[in-house]
């Protein structure tokens, strides 16, 4: 070995790869043994070559910041809430030969027709227990195995729809399978994404690159679904049921739901009625086809599987038993994620097909035979232990200390069938770019099949994944890391097709209106609020740090921060202080606003409010919504807390345009339909009962009122310079009142924005069957007629009557009421799909 | 042979309307070579809009329903005619020892002796210890025939625990009933399986009814009675054999199979999902009532399942 490396080095293959130094004792994906180029890498490395060290790191950095602005995250459970962790890309493709993948593709292909063939027969007649070709223990004591999902589909039904399989190569070159995914297996919309953002960063290397591309398998995927339907064949209805947005590959679920366009849905969006299953609509129940879930077995029914779960639907399971909706993959199918199992594949192969096992799996010893038990205990060191169980962590023999080790041998003996020993894999490498340094890392292929009408089609492609370091071999999507494209490299180069510029069968023209799910409706609208807040506190912590900044330069300034603070944070006690430590204590409170995420009410609290309700229907915000969007959260995120008031008003500066750029470019991109009109319908009602609490607070409760106050009421609301052209004069709270509350023609005031409001719910979907008025037009009819009815002339001398200032805090009240009443019955009327099913019965505490 | 109407009646009434739910009853005794039943008389209010029977995984029938209706009242009665004989493995002469009938599940290539392993496992209720096989050994010394170490280990459960309605419920776990020697019927035959599992015995739970006999020179009552449960063990080759350690016995022609599993999340009488709904309350009755020749009544509506939809 140490000869072996000792030629590696005296032999650099390019300038580029100088440092390329991999490990003799695992196979290297781009050098041979000897450090000599694989052939099949020649022109890519020639192309990097001539594109240059710098170039390179360039696109790399190009890539990732496509990656961001395009918001492809993936979700990493343990972290705190919101917390995404962006996909990472390596700018450097990983090659394969089409000989070498065609071994993967026939294997794989295999693998899958085999594990539906052991789903059928294990919900079944399970004669392949009864035969003894596989334990009873394995199968019965795992909990993938889903007692009620048996005889679930009629015969001749496919159970496994989708196949993936993580696949790691061994220092010979050979491949092995390290695990199955047959639940609802992730990766193929990040295989695609990653392809897409690649070949826009380089699209040099891409354009003429011969590699065989993604698109034509997806289609297959595409047509897979509809074909599974039972019935409206000609436009089934599918979709894509999520765990929502908190889920790590939520990301993908949105991009595949978009891809493929199907309905992006979560569980309480769905009911079983009549023994099928409907999404809730504004527009009320719409039939579903066919789901293809994202949601684990065991949590997608509360009736017949986890009674506590919130993910699913009930009745789900019954539904499908009577063929009122097809599922890919079929409920249950996780018992062949089973590790066990892969000790007793070849021999489940050679039974149900008659055929040797292509593709073997890592070697497996499932300690449920006393044999392999003995030599599992035997060989601990060398070995991975993995429970049966779900979610347990595997044990690395090697890495265990005597206690540890003494403790997993006392579980093992206990229950010897709960667990099985792998033997570890010694992953290839492949080069990544790190720091402006082409570097060996080991990696793993998720390779991905879907059935076709005569069995299964391959992928020609795969997830390629990173490990951050080769002591951690353990590479997982759970928790994130480094991605890469894999190119099967074809004989020439293929056309580029991509579905999304192309139309299925019989387009029927579509007006995306009342079959908008309701839960999407919810949040749109609070999208909207959460919008507009964001943009009111903007802009009066615009005008408070201008006033910090007078502050700063004159200790007498003229200021109103005490007042705009009750209003920014009223749940913080506003204290009198001296100067200095005034302006500091001021300056703290302020740039916790500005930086805090726990502060309720601060522009990163909006703005997670506002990041939670957008994920939720990011299917129907566009591309460059998203990418503002996240620029937004970027820069919030990058704001020190520890900035000065000038440093932290021009960084506000920033956030101001972006938030106002979003708002616009919505209001720009989305047809404005049902969706949007909840959106709107957000963002008008948080204006105007904003700009209500404003004005209560410059003309009722202000502490120090007069003319800063004012000031800053008309320069919050964008009217100042229309006052100073209208009335050329010193402030006057008549006149302002008039201009911003009751003067319709300007598009700031109030009465201005409840007749949009009462134009934007006159336009919502209406039960047919009533002719009265709903209870949100009664409300918001309520709202104008009190502003229409008030007597002005009581309001004229604000500036010195309290019988004036009474007057307006009275109206500004009875405004408020119908207002705030509105967003409940909004909820009732439209969005009452929150309420969560609960059980009869609860058996275990 | 012995002749019953078994009524059992379920009402939920709940504090806010329910609109929707789905539900699951395991009402509907089991066909059995020893155990006839004329189709059950089923009365479901509000009237569902689906309502399918099917064999479960353990072959139970199970009763799956839909009511659409807003609804605040959930009112569900079974009432079956069954037919109970004794049982094939009531007086077997069976006499391996418990440590052959081990050594026989684990090594028999029989198809029935493999699936009879699924039920030494772990269940959601039971959880094999060593607590519980502490408990057993005093009835399983080595060597000892199975079924006389069974009967043994019936009646120390029976005599060494107290029936307490009031002290479990259904989230009580096994080790508290152990360490405080009390339970109802449930809890017994969760302790014998768990005793059983522990020593690597394949055990399984029975759920049903037992006629209740009123005191001598009394009437019955009606609806007095209440579901009951027990257990089987297996007997390599032979089949399964009840036990019923509540009562100290076997079980007999006045136990009524309802259904079968590996413990009673398998077969919970009613389980249902509903939005809305708020609290509720809920009434059960159950009557077992004997038939006897000359008083059996002309039962004038004998309505089939399959034909209330």
């Amino acid at each position: 070995m140490a000869e072996a490396q000792t030629t590696r080095t005296q032999t650099p293959v390019t300038i580029l790869t100088d440092g390329y130094r991999p490990d003799a004792a695992v196979y290297d994906e781009m050098c041979s043994v000897t450090g000599d180029l694989r052939p099949h890498w020649r022109e890519l490395v020639a192309s990097l070559e001539a594109m240059g060290m710098d170039t390179l790191q360039r696109r790399g950095d190009e890539v990732q910041r496509l990656l961001q602005e395009n918001g492809v995250t993936y979700n990493v459970y343990d972290a705190p809430r919101d917390a995404q962790r962006p996909w990472a890309v390596d700018p450097i493709p990983l090659l394969i030969t089409s000989e070498e993948w065609a071994v993967v593709e026939t294997g794989l292909e295999q693998r899958a027709r085999l594990l539906n063939l052991l789903l059928a027969d294990l919900y079944g007649p399970h004669s392949v227990i009864r035969q003894g070709l596989l334990p009873a223990e394995l199968i019965y004591a795992h909990p993938g195995f889903l007692r009620s999902c048996h005889q679930s589909l009629a015969e001749g039904q496919r159970w496994l729809i989708f196949h993936a399989v993580d696949l790691g190569r061994l220092p010979d070159g050979s491949f092995r399978v390290l695990g199955d995914r047959t639940q609802s297996p992730s990766g193929a919309g990040y295989a695609l994404e990653n392809r897409i953002i690649l070949a826009r960063a380089l699209p040099n290397l891409y354009r003429d690159a011969p590699l065989r591309r993604l698109a034509s398998f997806l289609e297959a995927e595409r047509a897979t679904l509809a074909n599974l339907a039972y019935r409206n064949h000609e436009q089934p209805h599918v979709v894509l049921l999520t765990p929502g947005p908190l889920n790590e590959s939520y990301f993908e679920h949105a991009y595949l739901a978009n891809y493929l366009s199907l309905s992006l849905v979560e569980g309480e969006d769905l009911a079983v009625r009549d023994g099928r299953v409907w999404l809730k609509t504004l527009g009320g129940l719409r039939p579903v086809d066919v789901i293809l879930r994202r949601v684990a077995d065991d949590y997608c029914d509360p009736l017949e599987l986890r009674g506590d779960s919130l993910l699913g639907t009930p009745g789900l399971l019954q539904a499908v038993r009577c063929g009122g909706v097809a599922i890919a993959n079929a409920l249950g199918s996780g018992i062949v994620e089973n590790a066990g199992l892969m000790a007793f594949l070849p021999g489940l192969c050679r039974h149900l097909l008659g055929e040797d096992l292509l593709l073997p799996s890592i070697d497996t010893w499932w300690c449920g035979t006393a044999e392999d038990c003995r030599y599992v205990l035997e060989h601990l060191d060398e070995l991975t232990i993995r429970s049966i169980l779900t979610g347990q962590e595997p044990w690395s023999g090697a890495l265990l200390d005597k206690q540890s080790k003494d403790n997993l041998i006392g579980q093992i003996e206990a229950n010897p069938h709960l667990f099985v020993g792998q033997a570890t894999v010694d992953l290839s490498t492949a080069p990544c770019l790190e720091d402006s340094q082409i570097v060996p890392r080991p990696i793993m292929l998720r390779g991905f099949a879907v059935a076709v009408e005569d069995g299964y089609r391959v992928m020609p492609g795969a997830l390629a994944r990173v490990s951050p370091g080769l002591d951690d071999l353990r590479v997982s999507v759970q928790k994130g890391g480094i991605s890469k494209d894999l190119w099967v490299l074809a004989e020439a180069p293929q056309k580029h097709v991509s579905l999304l510029r192309q139309a299925y069968g019989p387009v029927v023209a579509t007006r995306d209106g009342s079959d908008l799910p309701s839960r999407v409706a919810d949040n749109l609208y609070w999208l909207g609020r959460y919008g507009e807040r964001l943009d009111g506190t903007l802009r009066l912590l615009r005008e408070a740090l201008g006033q910090l900044l007078e502050l700063q330069e004159q200790d007498d300034a003229d200021h109103c921060l005490e007042d705009l603070l009750t209003v920014l944070s009223p749940q913080e006690e506003q204290t009198v202080l001296a100067n200095r430590s005034r302006f500091f204590n001021f300056r703290r409170q302020l740039l916790i606003l500005l930086t805090d995420q726990e502060a309720v009410g601060s522009v990163p609290h909006t703005l997670a409010g506002m990041l939670r309700t957008g994920r939720a229907v990011r299917d129907h915000l566009g591309e460059d919504s998203w990418r503002i969007l996240n620029r937004l959260h970027q820069r919030v995120q990058q704001t020190s807390p520890s900035l000065t008031a000038r440093e932290a008003r021009e960084s506000l500066e920033g956030h101001l345009t972006l938030s106002a750029a979003f708002a616009g470019l919505n209001n720009e991109t989305i047809p404005h339909h049902y969706g949007w009109l909840f959106m709107d319908i957000g963002r008008l009602l948080e204006r105007v009962l904003f700009t209500l609490d404003l004005f209560n607070l410059a003309f009722v409760s202000a502490k120090n009122p007069g003319v800063t106050l004012w000031e800053v009421v008309l320069s919050t609301t964008d009217n100042l310079t229309v006052y100073r052209r209208r009335y050329r004069s010193a402030l006057h709270p008549t006149a302002i009142v008039d201009l911003l509350l009751f003067d319709e023609g300007n598009p700031r005031s109030i009465g201005y924005q409840l007749q949009r409001l009462q134009n934007r719910i006159s336009r919502l979907p209406h039960k047919e069957s009533t002719p009265y008025r709903s209870a949100e037009e009664r409300l918001v009819l309520e709202a104008v007629s009190i502003l229409q009815l008030a007597d002005i002339e009581l309001l004229s001398a604000l500036d010195h009557s309290t019988r004036s200032i009474e007057e307006l805090a009275r109206l500004l009240e009875r405004l408020e009421q119908p207002l705030s009443a509105l967003s409940d019955a909004l909820a009732h009327s439209y969005f009452s799909h929150a309420e969560v099913p609960h059980q009869l019965i609860t058996m275990m505490s | 042979m012995m002749d019953y109407r078994v009524t059992h009646s379920t009402v939920y009434d709940y504090s806010g309307v329910v609109a929707l739910c789905h539900n699951e009853a395991l009402l509907l005794p089991r066909r059995l070579s020893w155990q006839r039943c004329a189709d059950s008389r089923l009365q479901i209010q509000p009237k569902p809009a689906l309502l399918e029977e099917r064999l479960d995984f353990f072959g139970n029938r199970v009763l799956y329903f839909a009511i659409q209706d807003i609804h605040q009242c959930l009112e569900v009665e079974v009432q079956t005619q069954v037919s109970v004989t004794t049982r094939p493995l009531a007086d077997t002469s069976f006499n391996k020892s418990w440590e052959e009938v081990i050594q026989a599940l684990w090594h028999d290539p029989d198809p029935e002796i493999i699936e009879a392993r699924q039920f030494v496992l772990n269940s959601p209720f039971i959880s094999r210890n060593v607590a519980l096989a502490d408990y057993a050994r005093a009835s399983f010394p080595a060597q000892r025939p199975l079924l006389d170490a069974m009967v043994d280990l019936n009646r120390r459960i029976n005599q060494e625990f107290t029936f307490d309605p009031h002290f479990t419920t259904l989230a009580t776990p096994l080790s508290e009933v152990l360490e405080s020697r009390r339970g109802v019927c449930q809890d017994f035959a969760h302790l014998a399986i768990g005793c059983l599992r522990s020593l690597g015995l394949a055990a399984r739970y029975v759920s049903g009814y037992l006629e209740t006999r009123p005191p001598p020179g009394q009437p019955r009552l009606v609806g007095a009675d209440a579901s009951h449960a027990w257990l089987a063990v297996y007997l390599p080759g032979l089949g399964w054999a009840e036990f019923d350690p509540t009562n100290d016995c076997m079980s007999g022609e006045q136990h009524i199979t309802l259904a079968w599993g590996r413990d009673y999340s398998d077969v919970a009488p009613l389980k249902g999902v509903m939005s809305g709904g708020g609290s509720h309350t809920l009434k059960v009755g159950v009557d077992v009532e004997p038939l006897a020749l000359a008083m059996r009544k002309n039962d004038e509506t004998l309505v089939a399942v399959s034909d209330v939809e």
